[in-house]
């Protein structure tokens, strides 16, 4: 009888000691053991203090070799191997090169955090269902098997209709394709496709979500964009993505934008709506005031705007903009 | 009939399933143990390793023995750089009656030296089936006599807490029961962690946990066959819990874990303590298995085991 993490210690980079850590972690998740458990976990079974960040839900859990758990001193090094799991960021204190083991140790407990974020969600905003699981849905390089799988929790067959919706921080969310768009902030939503094909909707989803804006003064347009409404929109994605110079109009727009601070809040309403009047009613500005500042616009434009071909390159520069933020 | 055993803490049961075992010293049997206490000698450490820790100084020490018995091996663990009088823990190891050394489980027992500086005194006892009862339990008390005539000799302040895990928890309670009777030694308080008390091996925790876990009724049955030798009357000093009066016992301290055999003839003895108007603190901590503590200190629950010890003793001795 001798405790297991000198055991482990011992044996280290054999291939004993990694089939104890996947015992180890496995019978954590089966146990429905706690984030701390397996912070501790991975600090025992390295020998090295382990941390959680997830500042989003204000997790931050630190156990030091000897598995008592401690408050975090100062920000991580970023030199500590880490892996990232659902928002948060697993650690192991160390300096020391990243062995077999450590490497083993940190993906066996990242996916151990991953199953008890998914389990005990709420309290805590839980934007997402299980991560792995959603990527493992969306990600094109899975194996079909894996994908099948991963919709199975999911609660998706192959054939259900699902979208991807693609958020600001990088992560992603699946839903069945309702009306309301879930999530806050910056969202790009990808078209509703069997749910076997979710990767491409992934894929759209992203490239939507470049179309989007903060929705403020400083970066009008719209927050929540749907890649089914880009059309040919799309076309100018793989322009910037290829490294085409930015057009003479933006350099205009952005060297005008310096001389008149209203000009990308005005151009996007006017680009938005059916007509100035309309535009103006959403500015909330009278609208001899709005065709006063489109005159403004049209000078140091050098274009006009007013006619449908201006409109209509006014929304390409504007679209050209977002995509080189 | 197959009863259903509490669930495992999650991070025990972990612990446990990495060792690559379902179990840890189940199903022994008689003729396995040369095989069995070889293996629990590699754990053991040595003097040398033990002496690593520098906050320990550790020494060896031969006193006369029993009647008729043999000389003692001693060990002496005491903190570093105290060297006032300190009160003295008398450990007598596990291992059922049947295995095991004076290193052998100490790990848990210096917490008490390196967080409340006490002296460790660590007795080696002779071991059935080879010595069957009354050898061994002899043995120990001739080491606490030693100890209670001389205490200074190994730093101590005259008052001494017996303690020991498992078959060790066994014998600590019986040299309760002997310094009460004899009347040759005072005692100051027995800690008996996961004692194994009960030769009788037939409570519902002794048959719910059978083949689980760490020493089942299988094992038990073995070490127990083998201290009592066949002996028609099983004596109080051989297996506590056969003790029918338990009046007059120095304050006790028991721990156990749920999920374990001795479970309920721990419980059962702490409450016949406070029935016989005693003094007893008693933990059973939920899902763990036998020797927890020491198998996975780094565990939640070890820890708090550990903890609840040291705020015992430091009550006791008004540290």
């Amino acid at each position: 009888m001798q405790n297991l993490s000198r055991r482990l210690a011992a044996l280290d980079t054999s291939a004993g000691a990694a089939l104890d850590v996947i015992a180890y972690f496995d019978r954590l998740a089966q146990s429905r053991a706690g984030l701390e458990q397996v912070v501790r976990g991975a600090a025992v079974l390295s020998g090295v203090p382990a941390r959680l960040d997830d500042p989003a839900r204000r997790i931050a859990i630190r156990v030091d070799a000897a598995g008592v758990r401690t408050t975090p001193d100062g920000p991580p090094d970023p030199r500590w191997p880490s892996i990232a799991v659902c928002g948060a960021v697993l650690r192991l204190e160390t300096d020391r090169p990243t062995g077999q083991l450590d490497g083993m140790v940190l993906e066996r407990a990242a996916i151990t955090v991953d199953l008890v974020i998914a389990r005990v969600r709420g309290g805590v905003p839980a934007r997402r269902p299980d991560c792995a699981v959603v990527e493992l849905a969306v990600d094109p390089a899975a194996e079909p098997q894996e994908r099948k799988r991963a919709l199975r929790e999911l609660g998706l067959a192959a054939t259900d209709g699902a979208r991807v919706v693609a958020l600001a921080d990088g992560d992603v969310m699946v839903d069945r394709g309702t009306r309301t768009v879930p999530g806050e902030g910056r969202r790009g939503v990808g078209p509703t496709v069997p749910a076997a094909e979710l990767p491409r909707s992934a894929h759209e989803a992203r490239v939507a979500l470049r179309f989007t804006a903060d929705g403020t003064a400083a970066d009008p347009g719209p927050r929540v964009v749907h890649a089914d409404d880009l059309g040919a929109l799309v076309l100018l994605v793989a322009a910037v993505d290829a490294g085409a110079p930015p057009t003479a109009d933006l350099r205009a727009l952005l060297e005008a934008v310096q001389e008149v601070p209203h000009l990308l809040r005005t151009s996007t309403a006017l680009v938005a709506s059916v007509s100035v009047r309309a535009a103006a009613a959403e500015l909330y500005v009278h609208h001899s005031t709005l065709q006063d500042r489109l005159d403004q616009a049209e000078r140091v434009l050098g274009w006009s705007v007013r006619t449908t071909t201006g409109r209509a390159r006014l929304q390409l520069v504007l679209a050209e903009r977002l995509l080189r933020r | 009939m197959t009863l259903a055993p509490p669930p495992f803490d999650p991070e025990l049961a972990a612990a446990l399933a990495a060792t690559g075992q379902s179990s840890i010293a189940t199903g022994i049997t008689l003729d396995q143990l040369a095989v069995e206490r070889a293996n629990l000698a590699e754990t053991v450490p040595t003097v040398t390793e033990l002496a690593t820790d520098a906050t320990l100084r550790v020494e060896e020490r031969t006193v006369p023995g029993a009647e008729d018995g043999p000389e003692l091996e001693l060990l002496v663990v005491r903190p570093r750089g105290r060297t006032d009088p300190r009160p003295v823990v008398y450990h007598t190891h596990g291992g059922g009656l049947i295995m095991g050394n004076n290193r052998y489980g100490l790990d848990p027992v210096l917490d008490f030296v390196r967080e409340l500086d006490l002296v460790v005194v660590s007795v080696g006892y002779r071991l059935a089936p080879e010595h069957p009862f009354p050898a061994g339990t002899e043995d120990a008390y001739a080491g606490l006599r030693w100890l209670a005539s001389d205490p200074a000799a190994v730093g101590g302040d005259g008052r001494i807490v017996l303690t020991g895990g498992s078959a060790g928890g066994s014998l600590a309670a019986a040299l309760a029961l002997l310094a009460r009777d004899r009347g040759e030694v005072s005692v100051t308080g027995q800690l008996l962690m996961y004692p194994m008390l009960d030769d009788r091996n037939e409570s519902v925790s002794a048959r719910q946990m059978h083949g689980l876990g760490v020493w089942d009724r299988v094992s038990n049955e073995t070490g127990w066959a083998a201290w009592l030798g066949g002996a028609a009357e099983v004596s109080p000093y051989a297996a506590p819990a056969r003790a029918t009066d338990l009046t007059g016992l120095p304050p006790a301290f028991l721990d156990a874990g749920s999920a374990e055999t001795f479970r309920d003839e721990i419980v059962d003895y702490a409450q016949r303590l406070w029935a016989a108007g005693g003094d007893a603190e008693l933990h059973v901590w939920p899902g763990a298995f036998h020797a927890f503590d020491f198998l996975a200190p780094q565990a939640d629950l070890s820890q708090r085991a550990r903890a609840a010890r040291l705020h015992w003793l430091r009550r006791l001795l008004g540290d």
